[in-house]
């Protein structure tokens, strides 16, 4: 009998399987119990079916523990997207009167999370499976990871920026002179150029840094680069904007 | 070094998806302009609402599918406790949430421009329950559609979501608008 009252022999047998599962739902979510070790090596399940059932299992709250486990990352990076609006906010004005660059806004804020979410789970992988070289910048993989990114950011960047021009021109017959045409290109490219290379190289130094503390740099990386392709996205567009008109 | 092959493929492809929604979006908001993005805090709103639908129903569609190929989700329509309890989690999420967003824009206005708007609290709360409407029954079907037509719907959904979850957000928020 172990100090949370399971008794570890009887759950090597079969027929008490079922039991042991629900036993599992009493655990307090963030012990490694001997339990869930005992159950993978005896009954062969998998780590990861354990885990569902021990969150999710017969006697859990569902809806319970998404709410406490999502609730805080979310609030977190609403406030991050909050402050980098506030950007956009304050020349919002001058921000509301150049259409093809509203248009452009989702697109932008999902393209750069996304960048974000394919570096950093890259990233993650490389570095688990010790491709990662000690001087980070010789290594193969890595190159060819931000020139694919770097290719692909700078294609969708483009081409986002002439259909954003071309959707008004039909909409609402808005003219845009072929200057305010060029701006609105280079103020795209620039913006998808910074934050990428911002996210990869922050990506990498916040991953060495994880992983040399032995931790998951996948729990880590994903929140922190998502939260800067938010908060940098408008941040530097509202720079730009007013750099450039 | 090989720059075009699979990953290149994969990444492009779902890159177009997000951006086609995220165009589809701000096409709405530019039509709207004068109904929406004028109203004082809307710039501090939207994108956080537009990217809380994303990661509310990208979440679901992963536990879903974690769900699915570890067997204690059945491909079926039909709903057990862990979809439904799935369900009112997402629902209850996009509500606190979009409430939490609202505050934050609302305290905004006040404190710098000294406008008192608590409208801008009641419509995203409003947009959210309208949205969810759409979007998580969507999420659930199209996850186990994916699922059952033997794919992966890790690797789908999420350049989907975000861009039915950009679309719908904006309408749900003109609808918002509408009703109030």
């Amino acid at each position: 009998m172990n100090g949370n009252g399971f008794h570890l022999k009887k759950i090597k047998l079969l027929k008490h399987l079922p039991k042991s599962l629900n036993q599992l739902t009493k655990i307090k979510r963030h012990k490694h119990h001997p339990l869930l070790h005992h159950l993978h090596k005896k009954h062969g399940i998998s780590r990861k079916t354990l885990l569902y059932i021990k969150e999710y299992g017969p006697h859990s709250h569902v809806a319970m523990v998404i709410i406490k486990e999502s609730l805080k990352v979310l609030l977190l990076a609403s406030i991050l997207s909050a402050f980098g609006g506030f950007a956009l906010e304050e020349i919002k004005t001058l921000f509301v009167s150049i259409i093809p660059l509203v248009i452009l806004l989702p697109a932008l804020n999902d393209m750069i999370g996304d960048y974000g979410t394919i570096v950093s789970s890259r990233l993650s992988t490389m570095l688990h499976e010790n491709v990662v070289q000690k001087k980070w910048w010789q290594t193969p993989e890595l190159k060819e990871l931000f020139v694919q990114i770097a290719v692909v950011a700078m294609i969708t960047a483009a081409l986002s920026a002439v259909i954003a021009m071309i959707i008004p021109v039909f909409t609402s017959g808005y003219d845009i002179a072929l200057g305010n045409a060029m701006k609105i290109f280079v103020i795209t490219i620039i913006d998808v150029a910074v934050l990428v290379s911002i996210l990869f190289f922050t990506s990498i130094y916040a991953g060495l840094r994880i992983y040399k503390k032995k931790e998951d740099p996948n729990n880590f990386l994903i929140p922190i680069t998502t939260s800067i392709a938010d908060f940098g996205n408008m941040a530097v567009l509202a720079l730009l904007v007013m750099l450039f008109f | 070094m090989k720059i075009f092959d699979k990953n290149f493929k994969e990444i492009f492809f779902s890159q177009l998806v997000s951006i086609f929604g995220g165009l589809i979006a701000g096409t709405f908001l530019a039509i709207y302009t004068d109904k929406l993005l004028l109203i004082p805090g809307m710039l501090i709103l939207i994108p956080g609402f537009l990217e809380m639908r994303g990661n509310i129903s990208g979440t679901f569609a992963s536990r879903i599918s974690s769900g699915l190929f570890l067997g204690v989700v059945k491909p079926k329509y039909h709903e057990t406790k862990l979809v439904k309890g799935n369900m009112w989690a997402a629902t209850l999420l996009g509500i606190i949430v979009s409430a939490f967003l609202g505050l934050i824009a609302f305290a905004f206005t006040y404190f710098t421009m000294g406008t008192l708007a608590p409208k801008i609290i009641l419509l995203p709360v409003i947009a959210a329950l309208l949205t969810d409407l759409i979007e998580i029954p969507l999420t659930w079907f199209a996850t186990i559609w994916l699922f059952r037509k033997g794919h992966d719907p890790n690797n789908i959904m999420g350049p989907f979501l975000t861009s039915t979850g950009d679309v719908s957000s904006v309408i749900g928020l003109l609808v918002a608008m509408v009703i109030l």
